[in-house]
């Protein structure tokens, strides 16, 4: 997988998972070109108006997707790839990430390959062979770990029902290459309609794959559980009783939560990052407020929202923000302190007392049947996002094939139809083509 | 006697590198075991097909001679693969081979810097920094030289095999070389065994053609060459016909006296070539194979039996021929053979075709693993211009995977090599869209300028063609009104109405829309000839096709352009594994991109790689 010179290139740049933020890297020739596609600070500037290495509030808008982001550009060669590079600084978690990732990739971006950025700066010459071999290991790290893991999962089932599409392909593609090499022989040449039903299957393993990222996602990441409720209430409370540890400091002071934490909680084998936040409310210090701006737009990042509400009261406005914050979320409304009264008066998904174990491990499941995948048990899901972006390319060649096939020539549609090929090949490490060529040796009789 | 450089061996690829070298100005000697081989057709007596068709057209891109004696010679011409779109358009001829070698022989004599030699070279005489001096022959001559290329074909050590009848020769009862294989040997060349074979020929008197299917050429004929004036004509036709249960049971009741089945032949032989008996035992399923009459020469009857390649013995060869609808009586000329020859590994070759190991020393044709006529004048007229540069100290040239076929030929070979003699298929080339026969003149004329093969008139014709496709392409934008004859176009060729109006471009799209039609019929474009109008019509149509294509291009052209230092030692590239390391050692890429085709070096490896350079 070799460089390309004018494609602009994408990926997270800090590690995966929930830190307080996540930085994501976009560099190439049309880096800013994207950029201002996607962004505008408050005072409604573009990144190609901005300042070099200068920090700029505002916000990323792409479909279904807004947040408050920090974003900064670089313009070639001043920059650590030697090309035009933009970095958005956000939130932390998963979602929100991936949101700018894949807004940055449909606009036109393609997810960095290992070691790109550190392999742009060395061909570029913005780093010495110093550098660059004090820099090998981290490299040799991450091209092993990703690229010939990756290769080894051959065995694996990802591996196996990838092989088998392609392999599809290989056979569709001796079928069509055949008749390009050799006209004139005495066998059946594929047809169109024939070509046609192959390419629909093979879409449609294809597509099935893609659709188990979402459970891969949940696997390897953690599906994200955000803890919402008025100050007191019990939050921590509650966190410290599904997880049994006690690191949120829990004391009947509203407000003492000032920043977010996270807790990693297992259910049923599926990792869960609890994230629990100062309680919702308006107020002058500053600090808490940090913590309840970050609340709110973790809500959108979130996998699932816990919101605790105490149902031995009456609901109260800072109820309703909360309720009114998430309505539009996944969300489990959970009544605490049950315990404290015969009646709820409030309406809750279920009421706990975060004092009693059993109605801590009803709401375990009802988190788990909320929230985890359909996919989880099926053994087979995508969990690496280059797979899923070489699957998503295939895929996408696939639809190209299908759509032209009717009214283009063979010549045209094999393009596409090799293009799925060495992009499938991205995750089961064949790629030459010489396979084609060997296929069409052993299925058909050909020659003089 | 001291010569620039010497050529040996006289086939197709030997006389491309000869008449290149020649005509760019150095004295040259060629080296023939005779000249009645001189370009020799001894198996089929076609050139071109798929791939080949497009291998020709780049040797005449470039300059080279294949392409315009092949239309000069031709007996029948047809376009392959019309409707499966213009990248695999693939033309092929039937040639007279004799003709063929008459023209080409009487050429290489009236070229004045060319001398012809008839004599067997025994030894690349080389000096203390293994740079090729001379040339020794076989008998006694040495002739001085500063660079030589080596073209002998299938002549080293050749065997020709008919069952049991073994001849120590080469094709067609023309003698063998047997002196130059030590020699290369000892040079420090890797010495492999490759074997091909021939059907028998027919007495085309004795066969009833009414029992046979014939196939005549195109009515729309195109040439291979730019310079072709005189459109080539169809002379004669071909004949397609089938073996028999008979024939299957021959072949396989005398198994055991198949040279291919009982250990006679060592050779390996190439796949898309077999003998009808490996076509029988391989695919048992199949009752029949496709035969087809072609006419060798107008000089005789002689018919080629494609189809029915064999080293079955001679009285067996009888009986599948008799087996045959329509060829019950007939007579056989010559018998077919397997032929067994000496090669070398094409990995000892940079992808300039110069040898890793002697300096000035080049090879191209059958010696490197390939077959085939065009693969062959291909390397031949390659190594030729390298040969030249290298004669005067100037950069040799790399063709190139993204410009050429011959690119794609050679990269696979010094890349790759080859297990089997290797064929040029259209599948083999990632880029096929921008790779095709309409656009080698476009891809090609420019580099055969600047290696000073391509004369005033070619190169005037050219420019003259590019200004026209440009003048076209600017037209494109050009707004059609609305219009009743608009109308009227668009619903003649069952296409929606435009009632705004449409550019050329968008009309040119419309896929029931040729562009001869809107010259036609709504008079653009008046004053473009044919050739102008299929690239404009091909670069409209397949627009986002070839875009994308150059995308890929693009896409490894910065790692293609990284040089790697020609004395890198790969063997001590700490981080990259062992095997890649020493795969690397052994083909010594000379750029990244190169380097990242060899199979056995994966993508980490080359990360390596890159951080290792710089």
């Amino acid at each position: 997988m070799l460089s390309e010179k004018n494609s602009t290139i994408v990926a997270l740049s800090t590690s995966l998972g929930t830190g307080a933020i996540s930085i994501v890297r976009l560099s190439g020739e049309k880096a800013i070109e994207i950029a201002d596609k996607l962004f505008s600070s408050l005072k409604n500037k573009k990144p190609s108006e901005f300042e070099s290495r200068k920090l700029e509030l505002g916000f990323f808008n792409a479909q279904n997707f807004k947040e408050q982001i920090l974003c900064v550009v670089f313009r070639a060669p001043f920059s650590y790839t030697g090309e035009n590079l933009v970095e958005f600084q956000c939130h932390g978690g998963v979602r929100i990430a991936e949101g700018v990732i894949n807004a940055c990739i449909d606009c036109g971006a393609r997810l960095a390959e290992s070691g790109e950025f550190t392999k742009r700066a060395f061909i570029n010459g913005k780093i010495s062979l110093d550098k660059a071999e004090g820099m090998m290991d981290m490299i040799n790290a991450e091209s092993e770990a990703e690229i010939r893991a990756g290769f080894n999962l051959l065995g694996g089932a990802l591996g196996k029902v990838a092989t088998a599409s392609q392999s599809a392909l290989v056979d569709l593609l001796s079928d069509i290459e055949v008749s390009f090499d050799y006209p004139e022989e005495d066998i059946e040449y594929t047809t169109k309609e024939k070509a046609k039903n192959k390419i629909a299957k093979i879409n449609e393993d294809i597509l099935s794959l893609i659709s188990t990222s979402n459970a891969g996602r949940q696997i390897k990441d953690g599906i994200s559980l955000l803890i919402l409720g008025e100050p007191n209430v019990g939050k921590s409370s509650l966190l410290n009783s599904l997880t049994k540890s006690d690191r949120a400091i829990v004391t009947s002071i509203a407000g003492t939560t000032r920043d977010t934490i996270e807790e990693t909680l297992v259910i049923n084998g599926l990792k869960y990052k609890i994230i629990d936040t100062a309680g919702i409310h308006e107020t002058e210090d500053e600090v808490e407020k940090i913590g309840i701006n970050r609340a709110k737009s973790l809500i959108s990042g979130a996998d699932m929202c816990l919101c605790l509400v105490d149902c031995s009261k009456e609901e109260n406005d800072k109820d309703r923000e909360v309720l009114s914050l998430t309505k539009n979320s996944k969300r489990i409304i959970v009544g605490n302190k049950i315990d404290k009264t015969n009646k709820p008066r409030q309406n809750a998904d279920i009421y706990i007392s975060t004092k009693s174990e059993k109605d801590v491990n009803n709401l375990k499941d009802l988190i788990y049947s909320k929230t985890a995948d359909k996919n989880i048990t099926s053994g087979l899901v995508i969990t690496n996002l280059r797979h899923l972006d070489a699957l998503k390319r295939a895929q996408k060649h696939l639809e190209n094939a299908l759509l032209n096939i009717e009214f283009q020539t063979l010549d045209l549609i094999s393009v596409d139809l090799n293009l799925a090929y060495s992009a499938l090949g991205e995750i089961t490490g064949s790629t030459t083509g010489e396979d084609i060529i060997n296929s069409i040796f052993s299925k058909f009789c050909l020659g003089k | 006697m001291k010569y620039d450089s010497i050529v040996i061996g006289g086939g197709h690829a030997g006389v491309e590198a000869s008449l290149s070298l020649a005509r760019t100005g150095n004295k040259t000697l060629l080296i023939t075991l005779t000249k009645k081989s001189l370009s020799f057709m001894p198996c089929n007596p076609s050139i071109g097909g798929t791939a080949k068709g497009h291998l020709v057209c780049e040797i005449d891109a470039l300059g080279g001679q294949m392409g315009i004696s092949a239309d000069a010679n031709c007996l029948q011409i047809r376009m392959l693969n019309m409707g499966k779109g213009p990248a695999v358009y693939s033309l092929r001829a039937q040639i007279d081979k004799n003709a063929y070698h008459r023209n080409m022989l009487a050429i290489c004599e009236k070229e004045p810097n060319l001398d012809i030699l008839e004599d067997e070279a025994s030894e690349i005489i080389t000096d203390e920094n293994k740079k090729v001096c001379g040339v020794k022959t076989k008998s006694g001559e040495i002739f001085e030289c500063k660079s030589a290329v080596i073209c002998v074909g299938v002549y080293l050590n050749s065997r020709t095999i008919t069952g049991t009848v073994i001849k120590n020769e080469g094709p067609a009862g023309f003698s063998n070389a047997t002196l130059l294989t030590q020699n290369l040997a000892n040079l420090g060349f890797e010495i492999r065994r490759f074997k091909t074979g021939t059907p028998p020929r027919l007495d085309g008197a004795t066969i009833e053609y009414n029992k046979f299917i014939e196939q005549k050429g195109d009515t729309n004929i195109q040439s291979f060459s730019f310079l072709t004036k005189k459109t080539p004509k169809n002379i004669c036709s071909c004949y397609l016909g089938y073996t028999t249960e008979k024939t299957k049971e021959i072949i396989l009741n005398n198994l055991d006296k198949a040279p291919m089945y009982n250990g006679e032949i060592n050779g390996i032989g190439p796949r898309y070539c077999p003998s009808i008996e490996t076509k029988i035992v391989r695919f048992a399923d199949h009752d029949r194979h496709q035969l087809f009459l072609e006419p060798e020469t107008l000089d005789t009857n002689e018919i080629y039996l494609q189809g029915m390649s064999t080293s079955m013995p001679s009285e067996i060869q009888k009986q599948m021929v008799a087996s045959v609808e329509g060829l019950e009586h007939t007579k056989i000329n010559k018998w077919g053979y397997a032929i067994e020859y000496d090669c070398i590994n094409p990995l000892n070759l940079y992808a300039t075709l110069e040898s890793k190991i002697v300096k000035g020393l080049f090879c191209a044709g059958q010696i490197n693993g390939t077959s085939g006529y065009e693969e062959a004048g291909a390397q031949g007229l390659l190594a030729g211009i390298n040969a030249n540069l290298y004669n005067k100290e100037k950069q040799q040239i790399i063709l190139t995977r993204d410009n050429s076929y011959i690119g794609v030929l050679v990269d696979d070979l010094t890349t790759k090599g080859t297990n089997e003699p290797y064929r040029m298929m259209t599948s083999r080339a990632e880029y096929r869209l921008l790779l095709r026969q309409d656009n080698a003149d476009i891809r090609l004329t420019e580099i055969g300028r600047s290696v000073g093969l391509v004369d005033d008139i070619r190169y005037k014709k050219f420019k003259r063609k590019m200004q026209s496709i440009k003048k076209a392409e600017e037209m494109l934008d050009t707004i059609i009104k609305p219009s009743k004859m608009l109308d009227e176009f668009l619903a003649k060729y069952n296409e929606s109405p435009a009632p705004k109006g449409l550019s050329l471009r968008a009309l040119i799209k419309r896929p029931n829309i040729t562009i001869e039609a809107i010259k036609k019929e709504l008079g653009y474009f008046k004053g473009f000839n044919k050739d102008v109008l299929n690239q404009i019509s091909i670069s409209t149509k397949y627009e986002g096709y070839l875009a994308r294509e150059k995308q890929l291009i693009e896409r490894n052209k910065k790692l293609e352009e990284k040089q790697i230092p020609e004395d890198l030692d790969f063997l001590k590239l700490d981080g990259i594994r062992i095997e890649a390391r020493q795969k690397l050692a052994e083909i010594k890429p000379k750029t990244i991109g190169q380097a990242s085709r060899i199979s056995g070096v994966n993508p980490a490896d080359i990360t390596i790689l890159i951080l290792h350079l710089k």
